[in-house]
């Protein structure tokens, strides 16, 4: 019986090494580092809190911040709609063709970001893209999609609704299809409107998916890296210089006690945003 | 849900939608085909397919190595995963032993941990084992993920405790009630394992960025964001349109892998995706 007994130990250990290696050792590691000037060689000197109080005076650290808000809302509130909007037009159950549509809306989540990214930077080229050609045939202007900074934001963050919006339907499709069928027949016996029924019985029940879908998509986008680095390299004047390219910047600069310090404060903020999510989306009547 | 005929209307809004996801793929997948001068001055026309793009792309992109070291990242990786995840999953999902829930609460807060908190420390630790640039690094960090535990347990729990007693009762080892009769029954769960973890691995990009920066041990994605950093620093060079065919021929050739495997596996993939949002 002693085998039995170490059995369990023995099977979820492979997991715990792995993350006492390349989890936990590092964590505490850059916990560390993060009150420490390092430069990558040489000697580390104790600073203190030196790092944070640089980062939260430094212009730069709250531009990041406040990038990825702006990414923030461009993103989540659009695809939390067009995702319940695309969720309720594939959701009736007499729909034909809804395998076809369904793999149309999530191919682009399948697709490599860095690919994408790359085609975007054609797509969106100012002086020689489909798009600004498309606009001058209209007798339009070009637009310095990538190049200015009114618009990079926007171009950046419709590569990441063009991705994810399938995603976001699917999860939201799912919550749909839980509610049963019956509750609608019974709203619309007591006379209850289309739009009422959406409001007061649709919304409501897919909750708990839209606050799954807000947490992923708040982390994702506080998170944001790929998009920027490949497409604008976070510029023009740092207008896509997002928390996540921000926190890189760090380790092309070697300043990786300010990097660690970073990585801390970032983290707090995504748990915060997440908790808060969670807090606002959670169905009324649920404790958990 | 509402039991009446969709209209007319809900057809052609959902043709159109599934229209604008799709293009961006058909547009750099066609153009990619195009003569390269061809996607500056009429970049909507499709006209007689030739594959100098990707002559041109195959000569100056080492998108070979990419390949070949993002098949042996996802090999090793994805083996590592399929193993175990749910060998972990199945403790505990069917034992119960001291210390079980405060090791499952452990599982749950890493699913917590921003996967971008651990690039700096992890590379640090990495420089300091001697291990950037290495397949190793590539591979180890996140091999066995809480995530897919999370997932795998869930899938196990469903499984009656009789199938598992009877296993112990013909005589089979605890090892081999795992292989011989969890492991069969949750094969379509299985599956959709597979399915995620090959499209996570294949389109990772955040850490094997920073882990590596020689050409012989770059991924696939790091090979393809390294071509476009490059046409993105020299935007004054000679040929425009050339950089730009082979651009778009890396990117189609790229996308191709994980497209197949989608439009062939498409119901595990969306299990896949499904299986995240029951946590929430």
């Amino acid at each position: 019986m002693r085998s039995v007994r170490l059995t369990p130990y023995l099977f979820v250990a492979p997991f715990f090494v792995v993350f006492a290696a390349f989890g936990i050792y590092p964590l505490i590691y850059a916990l560390q580092l993060s009150f420490m000037r390092w430069r990558g060689a040489g000697a580390a000197h104790w600073v203190g809190a030196d790092n944070y109080l640089y980062l939260l005076t430094s212009p730069e650290f709250w531009a990041s911040l406040g990038n990825s808000a702006v990414m923030w809302l461009l993103i989540v509130p659009i695809q939390v709609v067009a995702g319940l909007g695309g969720a309720v037009l594939l959701a009736n159950a007499r729909l034909r063709l809804r395998g076809l549509y369904r793999v149309a809306f999530i191919a682009p989540f399948v697709t490599p970001l860095v690919a994408m990214a790359q085609v975007w930077i054609v797509v969106f080229d100012q002086d020689h893209g489909p798009v600004n050609y498309l606009l001058n045939l209209a007798g339009l202007p070009d637009v310095g999609w990538l190049t200015s900074t009114v618009w990079a934001k926007p171009t950046l963050a419709l590569l990441f609704l063009w991705k994810t919006t399938g995603f976001a339907i699917i999860i939201l499709l799912a919550g749909l299809q839980a509610v049963p069928g019956g509750v609608y027949e019974a709203a619309a016996l007591d006379g209850a409107s289309r739009w009422r029924q959406f409001w007061s019985i649709t919304v409501p029940l897919v909750r708990r998916s839209m606050a799954f879908l807000v947490v992923v998509q708040t982390l994702a986008v506080f998170q944001m890296f790929a998009e920027p680095f490949v497409v604008t390299e976070g510029g023009p004047y740092g207008s896509t210089t997002t928390a996540g390219l921000y926190l890189y910047e760090h380790i092309t600069a070697s300043d990786l006690g300010t990097g660690a310090a970073n990585s801390f404060l970032l983290v707090l903020l995504v748990f915060g945003l997440s908790l808060g999510a969670v807090r606002l989306l959670r169905p009324k009547d649920e404790v958990s | 849900m509402n039991p009446t005929r969709p209209g007319v209307a809900q057809y052609v809004l959902l043709t159109l939608l599934a229209l604008a996801f799709l293009y961006p793929i058909w547009w750099a997948i066609s153009s990619s085909f195009k003569p390269a001068a061809e996607i500056i001055t009429s970049p909507l026309s499709i006209g007689a397919p030739t594959l100098d793009n990707y002559r041109a792309m195959f000569a100056d992109v080492p998108i070979g190595t990419g390949f070949a070291n993002t098949a042996l990242v996802l090999a090793v990786k994805g083996a590592m995963t399929m193993f175990f995840c749910p060998l972990a999953g199945y403790a505990f999902a069917k034992y119960t032993f001291p210390g079980k829930d405060l090791l499952f609460g452990v599982v749950l807060l890493t699913l917590m941990l921003p996967t971008l908190v651990l690039i700096i420390p992890l590379l640090l630790e990495m420089s300091a084992l001697g291990w950037v640039n290495t397949y190793q690094a590539l591979i180890l960090p996140g091999s066995i993920d809480a995530f897919s535990i999370f997932w795998m347990r869930q899938t196990i729990a469903a499984i009656p405790d009789e199938l598992i007693d009877a296993g112990r009762v013909d005589g089979a080892g605890e090892f081999g009630i795992f292989a011989k009769v969890v492991l069969p029954v949750i094969r379509p769960g299985m599956a959709a394992l597979a399915v995620l973890t090959t499209m996570n691995v294949y389109n990772d990009f955040v850490w094997p960025v920073v882990a590596v920066n020689d050409t012989s041990h770059q991924t696939l994605q790091v090979v393809l964001a390294t071509l476009a950093q490059n046409i993105t620093g020299n935007r004054i060079g000679a040929d425009f349109a050339a950089v730009w065919g082979e651009l778009l021929a890396a990117g189609s050739i790229a996308m191709l892998p994980l497209l197949v495997i989608f439009v062939l596996l498409q119901r595990h993939f969306i299990n896949g995706i499904l299986a995240g949002s029951v946590k929430g």
